[in-house]
């Protein structure tokens, strides 16, 4: 399991206590859930800061309108506030945890506004203004990024696009595969099948490791 | 354990949130007993989120005052409650009936029946103002459960009313007591009734609907 004990460190290092957490080294993500959960705002305070980009920008790319996103992120980080005692890092990371709460307030959002005409409306327009193109067209710098940029070409085209209508552009996945003219069942398999090799891509492992380091 | 492949295909879509509420709690409640496929779920839930990384945009900077403005008075949930469906199924002591008592095994063993019927049928709706409805309803059993989580708390003095409606006359299922952010309700003589909603009324609740309902399912 802690195949990475050894690699890390100089020789002489020692690995200190983790109830000690070293004053250089500050608090990730999980962490500082953790503290939230205990009614420590100045934790949650900073937990914002490590994560409001992330919930700001997914709220954005599903609704599509900056002062939505807006309210979509104010209501999913209070809820993450008020919730935080029900996250589990035995099921995934803090960060994971945030932001489907933010995916799912965003999607919610999008289905229930839009009903009718207007949704048909973002429909019809996605389909030539793919979620997945203004990905690829975004110019980007961050590691994670490149990382999940790579992982999505290693697709195929029929999963990458049922995983990038569905996750960035908020679709259901029958109106995934209305879209993509595929059986419903073809939908379905490919999302799981594409979200299994994203996750043996990007190296995801859930309570599998003891490390308390969270993924930003 | 043999669990029918057809619902586990809905894992990927379950992860990208791209289910409909009905589906959604249909295949919660496949995982619930499938503790395998409750790991590959997790795993790509967790494998979902990192797809936000290329969306990361900066927010404007009025968004983190308004966060945090209302995070210092907004009440936490107390650690220990959950929102999984069965989970809550179980709190159903905390929720008052205000209907007439039965014993409180019956209506245990009355939920869990509603949960496993073959013809139950389960509809979501999040509430204004925040929290979710889930309702399931069993027509051959004329029963059904109402499960509430992430309420906010209330002003002083309001408090959730739950209305089974019959055209325009709806009847009180019950009054969630103050400050329960999460519970359930057993709801029996479903009868023809077509709406299950919930209001904000005084304390102790009203005989009829004072407001607007912040939720609403409807049953056929």
């Amino acid at each position: 399991m802690n195949a990475r004990a050894g690699q890390e460190g100089d020789p002489g290092w020692r690995e200190q206590p983790r109830a000690v957490p070293a004053d250089a080294d500050p608090p990730g993500p999980d962490e500082l859930l953790r503290q939230s959960a205990r009614g420590d705002e100045r934790a949650f305070a900073a937990l914002y800061d490590l994560l409001a980009p992330r919930v700001y920008g997914l709220a954005k790319r599903v609704v599509r309108d900056a002062a939505q996103a807006e309210e979509v992120a104010q209501e999913a980080l209070v809820e993450v506030w008020r919730t935080a005692s029900r996250f589990d890092p035995a099921r995934g990371s803090a960060t994971s945890w945030v932001l489907t709460i933010t995916h799912r307030r965003a999607v919610d959002r999008v289905r229930s506004a839009q009903a009718g005409a207007e949704r048909e409306r973002r429909v019809a327009a996605a389909s030539v203004d793919t979620p997945y193109d203004d990905v690829v067209e975004e110019v980007t710098a961050s590691l994670e990024q490149q990382q999940v940029r790579r992982c999505l070409k290693g697709l195929t085209e029929l999963q990458r696009e049922a995983i990038t209508l569905a996750y960035y552009g908020g679709y259901t996945y029958r109106e995934v595969a209305e879209k993509l003219d595929t059986a419903l069942p073809t939908i379905k398999t490919r999302m799981r099948d594409g979200l299994i090799r994203l996750r043996d891509c990007l190296g995801v492992e859930v309570g599998a490791t003891d490390t308390p380091a969270a993924r930003g | 354990m043999s669990q029918p492949a057809e619902i586990h295909a809905l894992a990927g879509a379950y992860a990208l949130n791209a289910l409909t509420d009905i589906e959604r709690a249909g295949f919660a409640r496949h995982v619930a007993e499938c503790p395998a496929c409750a790991i590959e779920v997790a795993e790509l839930i967790e494998t979902a989120s990192r797809l936000s990384a290329a969306a990361w945009e900066n927010p404007p900077s009025r968004l983190r005052d308004a966060v945090l403005i209302d995070v210092a008075r907004t009440r936490q949930v107390a650690a220990g409650t959950s929102d999984e469906l069965r989970q809550q199924a179980q709190e159903f002591q905390e929720f008052q009936e205000a209907r007439p008592a039965q014993s409180a095994q019956s209506e245990q063993a009355r939920i869990n029946a509603v949960l496993g019927a073959v013809d139950t049928r389960i509809v979501a709706t999040s509430l204004g103002g925040g929290g979710r409805m889930i309702v399931a309803v069993s027509r051959t059993l004329d029963d059904g459960v109402v499960l509430m989580s992430d309420l906010p708390a209330l002003a002083t003095g309001k408090v959730y009313q739950l209305w089974l409606i019959n055209g325009a006359s709806p009847a009180s299922i019950g009054v969630m007591p103050p400050g329960l952010g999460s519970g359930s309700a057993l709801v029996t003589a479903i009868g023809g009734a077509n709406t299950i909603g919930v209001t904000v009324e005084p304390a102790g609740g009203s005989v009829r609907p004072t407001s607007t309902p912040i939720g609403t399912v409807n049953l056929i």
